[in-house]
């Protein structure tokens, strides 16, 4: 039998140290601004949005001519919303986030079919690049060692987060049981609040369709906004 | 209260859940709107190994209107209905000769989209024709 040697990398490693020191150096600072860490905030974003798009479970005999619906790039959409930063065992800060978001995307997809003797490429559907939806995460907050942290905080946040069509779907998109409304995604992200004023944020999101589908899409989000508290604003 | 805030909950998710499905006419609806109210030039014909362009003369065109009505550039007019019949999408067209005869034709949608329209015509023995379509 074959064993094989676990080598952890040095990313790994470094990243190792940075949860650990950061753990510790969180849980100095912690008491003091644990309160200013909770509370509701209000925040608004810019988001830049792609789908990937494989249409390879499409049956229906509809093309579309891909130079024309193939276009893959970030388009810009915004978002809205509420979010509750708190604190779990006086040591573990985390943040619930529901928003509103209008998304306009570009599209990829992934492949390209031909109708010889035509000459062009076509696509077999054609995906919503227009939506609104509602979104709910849950994301873990986790303290970096940079600067003074008595004053500034850099955060690196993960977690899940789960996306609901909320816009009608076109009939195009309802084809073979292509249908989608629920994403889930992967969230990854910096946070720097600003002594408890606001807080500045970018967040990736990785998502994918939640249930079964004919149609996979890949969603690539990044959303860049800025969040203050409620009981600064009213 | 609670029962209440159980009730609404329910509601908002069945209705979240229940609207905008696919239904048994989607597909056929989807396909009527790629091929209604357009011209339809008729670029290549397949038959077997034999192939003929007539990509740039206009040498056959036909067109399918919103109400049902097919005409052709050989003065043939008639009514379609866009079907699915064992999985296989199809045009049945009820087709009335200036004589005033009536006859049925059967296509296979093949693909039909925007601009570009494939069909083959079903015939009782022998091969198929393919009819590639393009609109302007």
């Amino acid at each position: 039998m074959q064993i094989r040697k676990i080598v952890p990398s040095k990313h790994s490693l470094f990243f190792i140290l940075v949860i650990i020191t950061s753990n510790a150096v969180s849980a100095q600072t912690l008491n003091k601004d644990l309160h200013s860490h909770k509370g509701w905030s209000l925040f608004g974003a810019l988001t830049l949005n792609n789908q990937s798009i494989n249409d390879a479970g499409i049956t229906a005999p509809i093309n579309y001519l891909y130079n024309s619906e193939n276009n893959n790039a970030f388009k810009a959409g915004y978002s809205g919303g509420f979010r509750w930063d708190g604190v779990i065992n006086q040591q573990h800060r985390y943040s619930l986030i529901f928003s509103a978001n209008r998304v306009s995307t570009g599209t990829n997809y992934e492949h390209k079919y031909t109708l010889a003797p035509f000459i062009e490429d076509f696509t077999h559907f054609k995906a919503d690049n227009q939506f609104t939806n509602l979104s709910f995460a849950a994301h873990y907050k986790m303290l970096l060692p940079v600067n003074d942290m008595q004053k500034f905080k850099f955060y690196a946040v993960l977690g899940p987060s789960i996306d609901y069509k909320i816009t009608m779907i076109s009939s195009e998109n309802l084809i073979n049981g292509a249908g989608n409304r629920a994403y889930i995604n992967g969230d990854l992200g910096a946070e720097f609040d600003n002594k408890g004023y606001y807080i500045l944020y970018a967040h990736y999101k990785l998502g994918a369709n939640l249930l079964s589908s004919s149609v996979s899409i890949q969603m690539n989000r990044l959303e860049m906004g800025m969040s203050i508290k409620l009981k600064d604003l009213f | 209260m609670k029962k209440l805030h159980t009730i609404l909950l329910i509601s908002i998710v069945l209705c979240l859940i229940a609207c905008n499905k696919e239904t048994a006419t989607t597909q056929t609806d989807v396909m009527n709107n790629l091929l209604v109210n357009k011209i339809w030039y008729l670029d290549y014909s397949i038959t077997g190994n034999n192939s003929k362009s007539y990509v740039g003369q206009s040498t056959y065109f036909v067109t399918y209107l919103k109400d049902g009505l097919t005409r052709d550039s050989d003065g043939l007019i008639g009514n379609y209905t866009v079907e699915i019949v064992n999985n296989q999408s199809q045009i049945h067209i009820m087709m009335k000769t200036i004589n005033g005869n009536s006859f049925e034709l059967i296509y296979d949608i093949i693909s039909v989209g925007n601009t570009k329209l494939v069909l083959s015509k079903q015939i009782v023995s022998g091969t198929p024709t393919q009819l590639f379509f393009t609109s302007k």
